[in-house]
């Protein structure tokens, strides 16, 4: 990012109220449109960060969701609407995308995560945001970011809960260090609130938008657990293993 | 010794509550700890705690003190009157 670009008179308007926040203004507004963030998916989670940096002016999102839009995706996945049910979920995510903010690039990929795909859909980006259903796409794109020395932000949920974390290669754990193996008993459908979706997503947007502006501190080493039935929001620490299979090998600090 | 066990996500489901009060003798470890909660639980916890060869799950995160431990660490870990232990089993997105 040694070249920003500039704002347009109609960016400074649009993020007026961004750019009095202290430590961001016109030079992280420049360093965010400069970013590329790659998201996958793009259902409850995932909408909810697409959406929420789409607003706050990224420069690119790249977003990779397979699949069509069905009923019972609509209490939580915020980028569909109703007439689109048995369409391309994708497609729905890019209009209402492109209706909040048509100065957002946004590039569509109606694939998921795999072993195969995953260095050609992440590799533009210069964040990874993780916010699929499944451990194994998780755990591709936690070895993409590594591999890559790009930050990763986690972001998950459960009926009324959610868990977020940074990985930096390098300097924090890794997924792998937590997991590193698919649990085997995680069901793909599980109870949820859209509101937890949301909740969980905006905050894995503030943590791009952190990393992109350089503004802040990402929960690095840091596992965010929160519990809306409670009310109750702990921060857990967690280390690096030197025996990762994932980063164990990395002893440098990288810096985004 | 009493210490206080918390349970997040699919445990807080199976188990119907928050979290137990849970009493082990002076000296034991997590794992020791971790079987005793498994033990106490409802039968459809047991996935999360134990492996079918009844070895503790190695995906479970278990925080004590608000410290992360991995399940695979738990044995080297002594556990003290008035820890908190959170069980967190992994979750994902959807």
């Amino acid at each position: 990012m040694s070249q920003l670009p500039e704002l347009t008179s109609d960016e400074r308007a649009r993020y007026e109220w961004q750019l009095w926040v202290r430590g961001f203004g016109e030079q992280g507004q420049r360093r965010l449109k400069g970013t590329t963030v790659f998201v996958s998916r793009i259902g409850g989670v995932g909408g909810a960060v697409a959406m929420q940096l789409a607003a706050a002016g990224v420069g690119r999102l790249i977003l990779a969701h397979a699949g069509d839009l069905r009923l019972d995706d609509l209490n939580r996945q915020s980028l569909m609407t109703t007439d689109w049910i048995g369409k391309p979920r994708i497609e729905s995510a890019v209009r209402r995308l492109r209706e909040l903010n048509p100065h957002v690039a946004v590039d569509t990929i109606a694939e998921n995560v795999d072993q195969c795909n995953v260095e050609r859909l992440a590799g533009p980006a210069d964040v990874i945001v993780s916010a699929a259903p499944l451990f194994e796409e998780r755990l591709q794109m936690n070895r993409e970011a590594v591999r890559r020395g790009v930050p990763l932000v986690d972001c998950a949920m459960y009926e009324m809960e959610g868990r977020l974390t940074t990985v930096v290669p390098g300097r924090t754990p890794c997924l792998s260090c937590l997991a590193p193996e698919p649990p085997p008993n995680w069901k793909r459908e599980f109870p949820v609130f859209g509101a937890v979706a949301s909740t969980v997503g905006s905050l894995a947007a503030m943590e791009v938008i952190k990393l992109a502006a350089g503004l802040g501190e990402p929960p690095s080493g840091r596992l965010l657990n929160f519990d809306l039935r409670s009310m109750t929001f702990t921060t857990i620490t967690i280390a690096r293993r030197q025996d990762c299979a994932v980063c164990g090998l990395l002893s440098h600090e990288t810096t985004f | 010794m009493r210490l206080r066990v918390q349970y997040t996500a699919q445990l807080r489901t199976v188990s119907g509550r928050a979290e137990d009060e849970v009493e082990v003798p002076e000296g034991s470890n997590l794992a020791e700890l971790l079987r005793r909660v498994a033990s106490e639980l409802p039968l459809e916890a047991a996935p999360y705690l134990l492996t079918p060869g009844g070895e503790l799950q190695p995906s479970l995160l278990v925080a004590v003190n608000n410290g992360a431990v991995m399940s695979r660490e738990a044995h080297a870990v002594l556990v003290h009157t008035g820890d908190v232990i959170m069980l967190m089993p992994p979750i994902a997105g959807g």
